[in-house]
C-alpha cells in the first residue's frame, strides 16, 4: 500500500506528480539539489530533503543519496518522474531491494527495451513492423559496406544506447559510410560508454508517431492513441498533438494492436510510449520509452486518464482503472514547450487558463531559473474539437502566457504553429526547415 | 494493532537498511533491532568531509542553535552513528581536539557504513545532531575551530 511517495526528480514532472499524490492521499517528499532550494517542488511536497551539490551527477542522479533519503523519510515508493534516473534499470533494482515500490516497468521489461537492438528484437519478435535494416550490431566495417550497398541509400547509424540524436548519423553516401561508422561509434563511447552501433534503412522526412501504453501487474495492456511530436529542432519536441493528422482510425488500431501484443508479450506494467516512424501510411518501430514522457498531458486532455495517477496505481498492484472499449479519440489536444533561452529571476508571471486550458510549469514571481538543468520551464497544453480550432485556441492562449524576466521561444512557438505548413498538417520531422523558410 | 500488523512491520523492516526502530502508540510499544554486530561489521568506505566555511542557513539543523562557526557538513544522505558500535562511547565529544584522518563518526547510507574523518586538525566546538538521526547532504554535524 503506498502512503508516501518520494519524487527523485525536480521542475514541472516533480510538481505534476505531488499534485497528483495529493488527490490520492498520498505523502509526498521532495528532494533537491542545493540549486534548488527554492524550487517550487520543494514548496509544495510534505517534506523535503537536500540531496547533493547543483550538477546532477551528484544530486539527482545520486542512487545512495535517494535511496537513503527515501528510506529515512519512511517513503514507500518512488517515481522517477522523466529523465535523470526514469529509464535505469539499476536503479529500479536498487529501489526494490531496499522495500520501496518502484513506480515504473519491471526492472527486466527496462532492460529488454532499453538497448535498441534488442528492443528491436523484441518488437520483430512480436511482429510490430521495424524500419528495414541491417540486424544486430555492426561488428565488421567492410561486410556492412557490402550489406548496405543491398538494401541501398541512405542509411541511419544509430547508437544502441542511444537517445537525443547522440551517435546518430545519416549517411548518403556509400564512401562516407566507413568513416561515419567510427565516428558514430565514437561519440556513442564518449556519451553513453557503449559504442555499439547499428544500421537501418534512412526513411527521409518520416513523422514522429508515438504510442502511449499502460499495463498493470494482472497482464492488462491498453493503448491510450498517439501524440504527432514531428515539430522538432535538433531532436528535441517543441509541439506533441493529439490525434495525428496522419493516422485514421484504421491504423491507429492495427498500430495498438501490435504494440499491445509486444507489451503483453514482455510483461510490461506501468507507462510506457513506444515510437514509430511513420511514412506513406505505414508505420515502422523506432523505440520504447519505458517511463512516463513529458507531452503525456496531451494524451490526458484528449482521453481523460490521469496517466500518473495510473501509474501509481497499478505500482500499488491495482488493476488498470480503464479498459480498452472506454478510451475514445473525439477531440484534439496540444501541448507546446515554453524553454527559456538563458537563465532569469521571474519578474511577472501571469499564466493562462480558461476552458480545458492547462499549464504545467514550476514558476512563480520571484523564482530563479538556475543555469543548471533542463531549460524547459513550462507546458501549455489545450484541448478542442477540432485541429483547426485547436490551433486557434492555442494562439489565444499563447498571448495571455504573460512571463517578465526570463527570456523564453514563447513568440517563436506562435510563429510556428500560426504557419500555413502547420496548419495544413501531415509532416515529416524535417518540417521545422521549411517553417522557418515560411517565416523567413 | 494486532499480531499480523507487527509481522508485517517485521518484514518490511528487515528490507530496509534501518539498524533500530522503535515504535509506540497507546499501550503498544515494541523495538525491533538487528544484531549489532551485522550492523558494524561491513567494511567501513570513507568519505571525506567537505570543509564548508559557506553559510548552509537552510538546511535545518536538529541542534538549538545555528552554528556560528566553521562547521563540518555531511557529504552524503543517510543515518549518523556518533559511536563505533552501539554500547561503546563517541568518536568524538564536544571540547575534543582531533587530527586529520581522525573518525569523527559514521554515516550509514545503503547498509554501508561510511567514515567520516577530519580533513584538518581541529577541536570540535559543538556536537550539531543526535546520534542515529537522519542527516541531508549539507547538514551540519560539527562545529570546529581550526588549529
Amino acid at each position: 500500500m503506498i502512503r508516501s511517495l518520494l519524487i527523485a526528480n525536480r521542475g514541472e514532472i516533480a510538481v505534476r506528480i505531488i499534485r497528483a499524490c495529493k488527490e490520492l492521499g498520498i505523502r509526498t517528499i521532495a528532494v533537491y539539489s542545493e540549486a534548488d532550494r527554492k524550487a517550487l517542488h520543494v514548496k509544495m511536497a510534505d517534506q523535503a530533503i537536500c540531496i547533493g551539490p547543483p550538477p546532477s551527477k551528484e544530486s539527482y542522479l545520486n542512487i545512495s543519496n535517494l535511496i537513503s533519503a527515501a528510506l529515512n523519510s519512511r517513503a514507500d515508493a518512488i517515481h522517477p518522474g522523466v529523465g535523470f534516473l526514469s529509464e535505469n534499470a539499476g536503479f529500479a533494482r536498487k529501489v526494490q531491494e531496499a522495500g520501496l515500490i518502484w513506480i515504473g516497468p519491471d526492472p527486466d521489461s527496462i532492460d529488454m527495451l532499453g538497448d535498441k537492438i534488442r528492443s528491436k528484437e523484441n518488437a520483430t519478435k512480436y511482429g510490430v513492423p521495424c524500419t528495414p535494416g541491417i540486424e544486430g550490431a555492426v561488428t565488421n566495417i567492410d561486410q556492412t559496406v557490402e550489406k548496405v550497398k543491398k538494401i541501398g541509400l541512405p542509411v541511419i547509424i544509430k547508437a544502441s544506447a542511444g537517445g537525443g540524436g547522440k551517435g546518430m548519423r545519416i549517411v548518403r553516401k556509400i564512401e562516407e559510410l566507413a568513416d561515419n561508422i567510427k565516428i558514430a561509434a565514437n561519440e556513442a563511447e564518449k556519451s553513453f560508454g557503449d559504442g555499439t552501433v547499428f544500421i537501418e534503412k534512412y526513411l527521409e522526412d518520416a513523422a514522429h508517431v508515438e504510442l502511449q501504453m499502460m499495463g498493470d501487474k494482472h497482464g492488462n495492456v491498453i493503448y491510450l492513441g498517439e501524440r504527432d511530436c514531428s515539430v522538432q529542432k535538433n531532436h528535441q519536441k517543441l509541439v506533441e498533438e493529439a490525434p495525428s493528422p496522419l493516422v485514421t482510425p484504421e491504423i491507429r488500431k492495427k498500430m495498438g494492436e501490435d504494440a499491445v501484443r509486444l507489451f503483453k508479450g514482455i510483461g510490461y506494467s506501468g507507462a510506457g510510449t513506444i515510437e514509430f516512424l511513420f511514412k506513406d501510411g505505414q508505420y515502422y518501430f523506432m523505440e520504447v520509452n519505458s517511463r512516463i514522457q513529458v507531452e503525456h498531458p496531451v494524451t490526458e486532455m484528449v482521453t481523460g486518464v490521469d496517466l500518473i495517477k495510473e501509474m501509481i496505481r497499478v505500482a500499488n498492484g491495482d488493476t488498470l482503472s480503464v479498459k480498452q472499449e472506454d478510451i475514445r479519440i473525439d477531440s484534439y489536444a496540444m501541448e507546446i514547450r515554453i524553454n527559456a533561452a538563458s537563465p532569469g529571476t521571474v519578474k511577472e508571471y501571469l499564466p493562462p487558463s480558461g476552458f480545458k486550458v492547462r499549464v504545467d510549469s514550476f514558476l512563480y514571481n520571484g523564482y530563479t531559473v538556475p543555469p543548471t538543468y533542463d531549460s524547459m520551464v513550462a507546458k501549455v497544453i489545450i484541448g478542442a474539437p477540432t485541429r483547426a480550432e485547436g490551433i486557434n485556441k492555442m494562439l489565444a492562449v499563447l498571448d495571455e502566457f504573460h512571463l517578465e524576466g526570463v527570456p523564453t521561444n514563447l513568440e517563436m512557438q506562435k510563429k510556428i504553429i500560426n504557419t500555413q505548413i502547420f496548419r495544413k498538417g501531415g509532416f515529416g520531422t524535417q518540417v521545422l526547415d521549411s517553417i522557418m523558410k515560411e517565416i523567413g | 494493532m494486532d499480531t499480523k500488523d507487527i509481522l508485517a512491520v517485521i518484514e518490511k523492516f528487515n528490507q530496509t537498511a534501518l539498524a533500530e526502530f522503535k515504535y509506540r502508540e497507546g499501550s503498544v510499544e515494541f523495538h525491533l533491532k538487528r544484531h549489532a554486530d551485522v550492523v558494524y561489521t561491513s567494511a567501513p568506505a570513507t568519505v571525506s568531509a567537505p570543509a564548508a566555511a559557506h553559510p548552509v542557513a537552510a538546511v535545518p539543523a536538529p541542534a538549538a542553535s545555528a552554528p556560528t562557526g566553521e562547521t563540518i557538513n555531511s557529504p552524503i544522505v543517510g543515518t549518523i552513528y556518533r559511536t563505533p558500535a552501539p554500547d561503546a562511547p563517541p568518536f568524538v565529544e564536544e571540547g575534543k581536539m582531533v587530527k586529520k584522518g581522525d573518525t569523527l563518526c559514521i554515516i550509514e547510507a545503503m547498509k554501508v557504513m561510511n567514515e567520516l574523518v577530519a580533513e584538518f586538525d581541529c577541536e570540535i566546538l559543538r556536537v550539531l545532531v543526535d546520534n542515529q538521526h537522519f542527516v541531508e547532504y549539507g547538514t551540519p554535524l560539527f562545529e570546529v575551530r581550526r588549529k
